[in-house]
């Protein structure tokens, strides 16, 4: 057998390319998503050609929504951050973010989302599922679903990116029953790109490619009597590790100039987000970047003073480098988080963990920009308006990139919602 | 309300911190940042979220609002004689009042900084304010005419609070990363620096944590004390221990850390104080610690009912004010009168 002759079976990805699986989930459950398939005029393929893209900033933790998206200046539950006008009349956020400030006519605020879980492992699973666990079903986030909905057909880079600075952190469980394929693959903004992606020395490109001819030889002899998940994992970890050391180069943003560098800063956050540009531009379907460590129980004001300026100068340039781009009418930006902060202060002047009203961000393509979706009362207390919970915004998520949320994953002959079909998006949101 | 007039005493006692009872509590209804006692004795006033300062007079327990920030009030300071209050406030601002007034209004206000202004002190003759903030500046201020008279930069992360140099015009300005600077009255020259960064964390690449959040001269002027945390295992959680810093203000050698050791208590020495015996008194959360003689554990602990982020000693030095969390000012008489 030859290079050639090798075919990477489809297995894991349950025969569905991305075409298919656009055309399966807008054609034949049309009928289950009611006018879904006349809501989108556009056919599959047309959509595909869109390539859109989403990038989610998970702010690790839960950052505080007064200290962000929904302030209270002058209250006693608002804390001692004013709030500032943006370039959206009437749109005020914290002082903190004045450089977001400048782009809020690219984005759109939830100010009224209220969940029930204040543990930040099971937060961070219902914000990434879109579901509330009750069963032994394990449900996949929002990039296994992206990359699945917007896989591009011969694309050579993982569908569902984590960045993270200084190295390669490998896979990552995320994508349940849709298999490993779409899980998150970590990835390095440093160093020269991914680690561990160059020859050894004294391996030659030649012995190298004789070596992996001969696993794909072997692999394919014995997947000829065998079926097997696992084999077909392997080889296409192998086979996504090659692709991802030819184009290592993609990874390393020393490529840039060092003006582009510089506007992003030199925080390990501005570097991840310089990464995500470029991924953008390669047209990665699902991309993540974390900013970790928002869990403020003490010292809060304090923090969030370092930590959203930390964010927001390169948060804003990326936005605006997006946009400078062309890159915004395709990507949707999320910055995320698992729930928002106590609008009682405690005694050490931090915030404990509050998901009765909170609020997220998002930017960039297939949402009104300049909206602000619902109110919460004069303290922050409770969501007064327009009350959403994750559900309504994973679907929202999907459908601003145009994948039909109400749709089915067909996995081994099962269906599998896409999203909890109980809930629908956030119809006043979407473009 | 638990509210109880104490009678001040009105000769020198005798100073016993194991004797430590509380003997007022006056309460107001926002949390409270700081506190002073008025250099005559007759007023406590305490800086709250609300961005009003409360004035109490101690012989009645009548409270005044003083009304003219727009933001959390968090540092003040008495002229020498008493009569003028100088109040500090994440608005920047820093305005003067006349504390003897029945109502008090503002007389002067400055924009001393861009940003929270976070550390506010009076010269030993009352002719200069000396202030840090945001901006990452320290700054000197005329009394007389509200001038900015000097303006130093030098600390590489945020300043937290000054002290002047007693019976000096000089200066020492302490950050959030440790250093603390001492700055000639002559031409807001740097003098010296003094390495304190034992009491300061960094969590990732991201935020200090801790640092010099007050200063404070011994009586005899040989050691100058600064204090704040160390020992942080988790900074967002707030697992850590307070602790005092001492420098010999000759040599510029470090002195032992003084901290708490007879009670585990997560907290940030906001404030310490010398009493003319020479006996430090520091607030550790809800406590009042006593350290006799440079000594590295405290002699005493006295109990408070809530957070404390403030204290001052009365004129007597027997009656210790506190700014607690809970929104009241408590007095501690700490000996017998």
């Amino acid at each position: 057998m030859t290079l050639e002759q090798y075919k990477p079976c489809g297995t894991l990805d349950h025969g569905i390319g991305r075409r298919q699986f656009m055309g399966e989930f807008l054609t034949g459950l049309g009928a289950v998503a009611g006018t879904s398939l006349f809501s989108h005029p556009l056919g599959a393929t047309e959509i595909a050609q869109k390539n859109k893209s989403v990038v989610v900033i998970y702010l690790n933790g839960g950052i505080s929504q007064f200290e962000s998206w929904d302030p209270k200046s002058d209250l006693e539950t608002g804390g001692p951050f004013k709030s500032i006008p943006t370039t959206v009349p009437g749109i005020h956020i914290s002082e903190l973010l004045p450089y977001t400030a400048k782009q809020i006519h690219h984005m759109a605020l939830v100010r009224s989302i209220s969940t029930d879980l204040d543990d930040h492992g099971l937060a961070n699973n219902i914000v990434r599922s879109g579901r509330t666990t009750r069963t032994a079903t394990e449900y996949p986030e929002l990039g296994a679903v992206v990359a699945k909905g917007l896989e591009r057909d011969d694309f050579p880079l993982p569908g569902h990116i984590r960045t993270m600075v200084g190295g390669s952190g490998g896979r990552t469980n995320n994508a349940a029953y849709l298999g490993p394929r779409y899980a998150s693959v970590s990835v390095g903004a440093e160093k020269g790109g991914i680690v561990n992606t160059q020859l050894p020395d004294g391996m030659t490109v030649t012995a190298d490619n004789r070596r992996h001819d001969w696993r794909r030889f072997i692999n394919n002899r014995h997947r000829a009597k065998v079926q097997s998940t696992e084999l077909d994992a392997y080889t296409q970890c192998f086979e996504q590790a090659l692709r991802l050391m030819e184009k290592r180069e993609l990874f390393d943003i020393a490529h840039e100039s060092k003006a582009i560098q510089e506007a992003y800063g030199t925080s390990e956050f501005g570097k991840q987000l310089l990464l995500a540009r470029r991924l953008v531009e390669q047209e990665v379907p699902f991309v993540e970047i974390s900013h970790d460590g928002w869990d403020f129980h003490h010292n809060n004001f304090e923090f969030h003073y370092h930590y959203v300026a930390d964010f927001d100068r390169p948060f804003a340039h990326f936005v605006d480098d997006l946009h400078q781009r062309g890159l915004l009418e395709r990507t949707l930006v999320i910055v995320m988080t698992e729930f928002g902060r106590t609008p009682k202060i405690n005694a050490g002047y931090g915030r404990d963990h509050y998901p009765n009203a909170w609020s997220i961000a998002m930017a960039g393509c297939g949402i009104q920009h300049g909206a602000v979706i619902g109110k919460t009362d004069a303290k922050g207390i409770e969501v007064a308006d327009r009350k959403v919970d994750h559900r309504h915004l994973f679907h929202t998520y999907l459908q601003a990139v145009g994948i039909d949320s109400s749709g089915e994953f067909e996995i081994g002959g099962r269906k599998f919602p896409i999203a909890d079909p109980a809930y629908g998006p956030i119809e006043e949101l979407l473009a | 309300m638990n509210d109880t007039t104490p009678s001040p005493p009105t000769a020198p006692g005798k100073f016993d911190p194991k004797a430590a009872k509380q003997i007022s509590d006056w309460a107001h209804d926002a949390k409270l940042l700081c506190c002073r006692v008025d250099p005559t004795g007759k007023y406590v006033v305490a800086g709250a979220i609300d961005y009003t300062i409360q004035r109490w007079e101690i012989a009645t327990g009548n409270k005044t609002p003083l009304v003219g920030h727009e933001n959390w009030v968090r540092m003040l300071g008495f002229s020498p004689d008493g009569s003028t209050l100088y109040s500090g406030a994440y608005d920047g601002r820093m305005i003067a009042w006349d504390i003897t007034a029945q109502s008090p209004k503002p007389q002067r206000t400055i924009q001393t900084h861009q940003g929270w202004l976070r550390g506010l002190a009076v010269s030993h003759d009352g002719q200069r304010i000396a202030t840090c903030g945001n901006d990452m500046l320290v700054k000197i201020w005329s009394t007389a005419d509200g001038k900015l008279i000097q303006e130093m930069q030098g600390h590489p992360y945020l300043p937290y609070c000054v002290q002047f140099v007693p019976g000096s015009y000089d200066l020492v300005s302490g950050d959030i990363m440790g250093l603390v600077i001492q700055w000639s009255a002559e031409g807001g020259t740097k003098v010296r620096e003094f390495d304190a960064r034992e009491i300061a964390n960094h969590v990732g690449d991201r935020a200090p944590f801790g640092g010099i959040v007050n200063m404070t001269f011994s009586p005899d002027k040989k050691r100058l004390t600064v204090t704040g945390l160390h020992k942080c295992s988790n900074a967002p959680a707030g697992n850590r221990r307070a602790v005092a810093m001492s420098f010999d203000w000759a040599s510029g050698e470090k002195l032992p850390k003084q901290e708490c050791n007879q009670k585990e208590i997560d907290a940030t020495m906001w404030r310490a104080v010398y009493h003319p015996s020479g006996t430090m008194i520091g607030v550790i959360e809800k406590e009042i610690g006593f350290w006799e003689g440079g000594n590295i554990d405290t002699m005493h602990l006295a109990a408070t009912p809530e957070h404390i982020f403030d204290c001052d000693l009365h004129p007597n030095q027997i009656d210790l004010y506190t700014a607690h969390f809970d929104g009241h000012v408590r007095c501690l008489r700490c000996g017998t009168v």
